[in-house]
């Protein structure tokens, strides 16, 4: 398959060595150019601009930070929409908004090009080594035509209906999900504190059998440890998805109670100097709150 | 050992057989007489009052739903306090409020009786067969007392200290916790139905990494399947607990911005006639909340 690249970031770099490993064609595009010196190496073109990255693909993936840096590669000048050839597929594997999505999409449908949302679950890691959950919206057509490219890139493909959007609601919920429990986390820890209770033991009650999942295992370590300076996941990347989930929700009619105690949290964190830590830093954010810190 | 046990509900009457079942010598005792029966049938001996079921024994201990009656069993005329032996151990198995647990501290031992909170996690089915866990604290050499019996009733027992309250903050805790992962899901499943996705995607997405734990495989498939008439832990039982955990926030001043938000959507659900549906009917009550039910 013809590929173009566009984001070489962390997710990119071992995303675009999985394709290639694939035995796929591609050319990758980023804005530094030194990113992409590394990847010629490995079998790629590199792209000196987006168009040429588009031009003659049959899949360009984008796999940008946030929704102003996928607007302007898909829709700005020379961008996507205007490169990329008629039947051809944007595959938008970045977390973006709901709101974003459904422009992009619109615009590709304009353009006679078509539009696969498709966010990944996972860091840098299970990218490079080909193990993403990979959640996957569009026509069915299209999401079918990417399903080589998943193979390469993910352990197992989610599929989230004909609408891109409905992948990125997926992607953004489980975030939120995963906030949810960090701040009843945060809530339960300072609450054992108050009585005396050993933060270790806690742990081990809730990790022993409701809650033996990766979540409470991996955060409600951070909080024992209070190791909140290694960020595995910051504050501010944190305030940046809830502040997406609320969007959603806004748009949707939605009211989320947790998910604005979640982002309140998160504010306060980021108020009192933390923005860059760890985002389990909301315990911390919490134990404030209540005098213990 | 010698051993009363006071509480014959499903929880007490599967931990009072594993008693006999261990050749202990048990006595046992309920308001509603009719509970007795499956305890007698085993071997126990009905006590004819709680005066009867305390003289002559160690242990006694307590499985209640409610303070209030853990207060009427264990400070009523004739109940524990003014029946238990000298160093007598009151062993309290049921999920009590701080206060209560105070109380009961502080008049077991005017009466040189002795206190262990030991709150049980686990539903009735690993009550029956000894697999419960149990989160003990008091006194060491009474904890140490009671060793024998957790062995045989419980599959891990954590120690959480020499104060009884210690062991209820960390039962309420670890409920806290729970209440707000389903509250989380609620919130999810109505954000991403508002956007066309079946509910089933977002579980699988959900359960497969992250929150790969019965609390959420659980409750998650409660909700997807919306079967909420079949409960397991009901609405107004939650509710009882959520404001316990409240309290306990109110008197260590713990503000809990989670744990409020439960409470509130509990008693919305109760509000809307769901009071003995299972605890995941908060998915329901939030689906009403967006306009999806």
């Amino acid at each position: 398959m013809k590929v173009g690249f566009i984001g070489l970031g962390k997710m990119g770099q071992g995303m675009t060595r999985r394709i290639l490993g694939g035995g796929h064609d591609l050319i990758v595009y980023n804005r530094t150019l030194e990113k992409a010196a590394d990847l010629a190496g490995a079998g790629a073109t590199i792209a000196t601009s987006i168009g040429d990255a588009c031009y003659g693909r049959d899949v360009v993936i984008t796999m940008v930070s946030d929704d102003t840096a996928v607007k302007e590669v898909a829709l700005g000048r020379d961008g996507v929409r205007e490169s990329l050839r008629p039947g051809a597929i944007h595959l938008c594997m970045g977390t973006h908004s709901v709101a974003a999505v459904q422009t992009l999409a619109k615009a590709h449908q304009e353009a006679s090009q078509r539009m696969v949302s498709a966010p990944v679950l996972g860091r840098p890691d299970a990218a490079a080594a080909g193990q993403l959950g990979i959640v996957a919206g569009g026509p069915a057509d299209a999401v079918k035509e990417c399903e080589p490219l998943f193979q390469v890139l993910g352990r197992r493909t989610f599929e989230a209906g004909t609408k891109p959007e409905g992948a990125a609601a997926i992607k953004l919920t489980n975030n939120f999900v995963l906030g949810a429990a960090i701040e009843a986390m945060a809530e339960a820890f300072s609450l054992v504190r108050k009585y005396g209770v050993m933060p270790q033991i806690f742990f081990d009650v809730m990790t022993d059998a409701l809650f033996a999942a990766p979540a409470y295992k991996i955060y409600g370590k951070i909080m024992v440890d209070e190791s909140y300076d290694k960020a595995g996941f910051m504050t501010l990347q944190g305030l940046k998805d809830l502040n997406l989930v609320l969007a959603a929700a806004d748009q949707a009619r939605v009211p989320m109670p947790s998910a604005n105690n979640v982002r309140d949290r998160l504010l306060g964190a980021v108020a009192h100097g933390d923005g860059e830590k760890d985002w389990a830093v909301m315990a911390r954010e919490q134990a404030r709150a209540c005098g213990l810190e | 050992m010698k051993v009363g046990f006071v509480g014959l509900g499903r929880m007490g009457s599967g931990m009072a057989e594993r008693i006999l079942a261990h050749g202990h010598d048990l006595v046992v005792y309920d308001v509603v007489p009719e509970s007795t029966a499956r305890a007698a049938a085993a071997g126990a001996r009905v006590a004819s009052s709680l005066a009867d079921l305390c003289a002559g024994r160690d242990v006694v201990i307590t499985m209640l739903a409610e303070d209030a009656a853990v207060h009427a069993v264990a400070l009523g005329q004739g109940g524990l306090r003014d029946s238990l032996p000298m160093g007598a151990i009151h062993l309290a198995m049921g999920t009590y409020g701080i206060g209560t647990i105070r109380t009961l501290v502080a008049a077991h031992a005017a009466a040189k009786q002795t206190l262990v909170a030991a709150p049980v996690l686990g539903r009735p089915d690993l009550a029956a067969s000894g697999q419960l866990g149990i989160v003990s604290a008091g006194p060491d050499d009474a904890v140490d007392r009671c060793e024998p019996l957790f062995e045989i009733i419980g599959r891990l027992t954590f120690r959480a200290g020499s104060e009884p309250e210690a062991a209820s903050a960390i039962k309420l805790a670890n409920n806290l916790v729970l209440g707000c992962a389903i509250q989380a899901m609620g919130e999810a499943f109505s954000l991403v139905r508002k956007y066309d996705v079946e509910p089933q995607v977002l579980y699988d997405v959900m359960t497969e990494g992250l929150f790969s734990a019965p609390a959420y495989k659980v409750y998650g498939k409660i909700i997807v399947e919306e079967a909420y008439d079949r409960a397991g832990s009901t609405i107004a039982l939650n509710l009882k607990d959520a404001n316990l955990i409240i309290a306990a926030g109110d008197i260590a001043r713990v503000p809990l911005p989670s744990g409020n938000t439960f409470r509130d959507r509990l008693l919305s659900a109760i509000a809307h006639g769901d009071a003995a549906k299972d605890v995941a009917a908060l998915a329901l009550e939030q689906a009403r909340a967006c306009g999806l039910a």
